[in-house]
């Protein structure tokens, strides 16, 4: 079962710095990620980079789940549900390809933390102003989150492809092709979905 | 047995209103209380106060008409919870005598907090202030015997030893030296998280209370020392508010503080003497529990997220404990006395240079007196000795021993 907010509990790990404390044994350090993946890639920097992949995947569901409860378009709230599970199953091939590197799913790294702040001011943004805005101007809000997470997620994905490229052959190197190879064209339909769907949207207001 | 408050079902929050003859509560006995009831009061009033003060700036931060509504809705429940348990102090306490119970309780609190904290840097953070708020309870004794000729063991009831921490008068550093680095939420042990907001919450109630009622005194020493204390306080908020993540999102905060003052509520109840006031704790921790489920409503609505996904599955097994911690406090006082912050790091007094912003900040406020130890050298001067209350034996640092032991 997928993590989606990595706890303590769950086995959650940081590196920590003078101004960012963690507990000595729950501390990640940079010697232990520089040891998971082979030589031909900066075996550190992946697996920080994959935890920020991993981070946004769990702000998908989260922001999935969001819109999915407050849209007022059934059509929408449909698409929201099932790229919502989608998303839940790419959180989960994520975790699967991280521990099959030997790494740990619940690692977060500082990239995953600015990626999750990120995602939870634009998700915020389509709620915190509800107030002052028409409805109309939340579905667009909406919208944009998830053209903006989809955005990213498309572009996450790529460059998941393009690591594989760099690993020699063998076992590691077969588990990030599968796993691009099980999301990719969901990314490519979420992605044109949403830029799609924005446009018709647009489009159909501004024409009088 | 595990308790978990997303199992319990609470006090509805829409049936949480009460009549003013609910809230105008029967005080307990300055005289009778036990004092550690009495700490209980303060600290759950802090709490409230917290509550209450937080939801504000949430309000402050959104229009959206659901969750002002849902906050206004709470907050006004928790402003009546303040009510009751704040009126619990009864008038003829004196601001002093109040502030000699705000003092023992960040003594024992603090105290509490740093033995049953997992984190060491959490509890270097609390183990650094509580010796700066262990004098302070010092040096607030002498004045309650000084203008009142007051015995502040009546009121802490000889539970907390009364004796020089880290003297006020070094605690005074530079703002920048107060800041601190934080936990990481997603690593912090759920124990760590409560720690954090509860002593922030108890730290601030203290600095309001001293902001408030410094001026409640003709004499002019107790309106410097008020002063000079409520200063500290505000490094105190500062250097506790440091350690928060501010990954939370607000939504997160609100779960966050709902579900400490559940776990604080259901302390109070475990140790209460005064089977009144326990029952007042019982009652508000369902509705702290009802408190809880509606803003796990709005962060499931409106973040996507289970509450249970960012809250352990129980409370901790231990209750927040008011208790004596004499040998905890002196074991710091002896091995830290010395410790002075340099950023956000501590240090010995010897490691600063000599041309550190603490020792200039230290001669800008000094300059012409300090309160605190006026405060001291008066009492020496008319009752022939400092007041103290070393229950265990001598002051552990030899500098802050009395020069003349004095026979009681």
């Amino acid at each position: 079962m997928a993590t989606l907010t990595p706890t303590k509990r769950s086995g959650a790990q940081s590196p920590a710095t003078e101004r960012f404390y963690v507990e000595p044994d729950l501390e990640m350090r940079t010697a232990t990620l520089a040891e998971l993946l082979p030589d031909s890639v900066d075996s550190a920097f992946v697996a920080n980079l994959l935890s920020a992949m991993l981070t946004h995947e769990r702000c998908g569901v989260h922001l999935y789940r969001s819109v999915a409860g407050r849209t007022t378009e059934p059509d929408a709230r449909a698409k929201y549900e099932e790229f919502g599970q989608q998303t839940l199953r790419h959180v989960e091939i994520l975790e699967q390809l991280i521990a099959s590197a030997g790494g740990n799913p619940n690692y977060v790294s500082f990239y995953a933390r600015a990626v999750e702040a990120t995602n939870s001011r634009i998700l915020e943004s389509t709620f915190a102003l509800a107030g002052s805005t028409d409805l109309l101007t939340q579905e667009m809000s909406m919208l944009d989150a998830v053209l903006l997470a989809e955005t990213i997620d498309h572009a996450n994905w790529t460059t998941v492809a393009a690591i594989a490229e760099l690993l020699p052959e063998g076992p590691l190197r077969s588990a990030f092709e599968a796993a691009v190879d099980e999301v990719e064209a969901q990314e490519d339909e979420h992605l044109g979905w949403a830029k799609e769907t924005r446009q018709q949207l647009v489009l159909q207001l501004v024409t009088p | 047995m595990a308790f978990n408050p997303l199992d319990e079902q609470g006090l509805p929050l829409q049936a949480q209103f009460r009549n003013w003859n609910d809230l105008n509560v029967a005080p307990y006995d300055k005289d009778k209380v036990d004092p550690y009831t009495r700490t209980r009061v303060i600290l759950m009033n802090g709490v409230e106060v917290e509550a209450i003060v937080f939801s504000h700036q949430f309000a402050r931060n959104t229009d959206n008409p659901e969750i002002r509504n849902a906050l206004a809705l709470s907050r006004r429940v928790e402003q009546q919870q303040q009510k009751a348990v704040n009126g619990l102090n009864p008038g003829d306490q004196t601001p002093l005598e109040t502030t000699i119970g705000f003092e023992q309780v960040a003594v024992d609190l603090t105290s509490w907090l740093a033995r049953h904290e997992p984190d060491p840097m959490l509890k270097q953070a609390l183990d650094f202030a509580l010796l700066e708020d262990f004098d302070h309870l010092y040096r607030y004794a002498n004045l309650y015997d000084l203008i009142d000729g007051g015995d502040a063991t009546d009121l802490t009831g000889r539970l907390t030893e009364i004796t020089p921490g880290r003297p006020t008068i070094l605690e005074h550093r530079h703002p920048i030296d107060d800041v601190r680095g934080h936990y990481s939420t997603h690593t912090v042990d759920p124990l760590s998280r409560l720690h954090v907001m509860t002593i922030v919450a108890a730290e601030q109630n203290t600095m309001n209370f001293y902001m408030n009622h410094g001026t409640d005194w003709i004499e002019p020493i107790a309106r410097g020392l008020y002063a000079e204390i409520a200063m500290i306080e505000e490094q105190h908020v500062t250097h506790y508010e440091s350690l928060i993540d501010p990954l939370d999102t607000w939504l997160k905060q609100l779960v966050f503080h709902e579900y400490n003052e559940v776990y604080l509520y259901w302390s109070m109840l475990q140790q209460e003497s005064d089977t009144r006031i326990r029952a007042l704790w019982e009652l508000h921790l369902d509705m702290e529990i009802g408190q809880l489920h509606a803003a796990s409503a709005l962060l499931r609505k409106f973040e996507g997220v289970d509450p249970e996904e960012i809250l352990p599955p129980a409370l901790p097994d231990v209750p927040l404990t008011f208790e004596p911690n004499k040998q905890y406090v002196r074991d710091i006082l002896e091995s830290q006395y010395d410790l002075r912050a340099d950023g956000v790091r501590y240090v010995r007094l010897d490691e600063l240079p000599d041309d550190h912003r603490y020792f200039e900040y230290q001669a800008t406020v000094n300059a012409g007196g300090t309160p605190s130890e006026t405060v001291i050298d008066e009492t020496r001067s008319e009752r022939g000795r400092d007041f103290r209350d070393e229950s265990e034996g001598p002051n552990p640092i030899d500098s802050l021993r009395r020069m003349v032991e004095v026979k009681d």
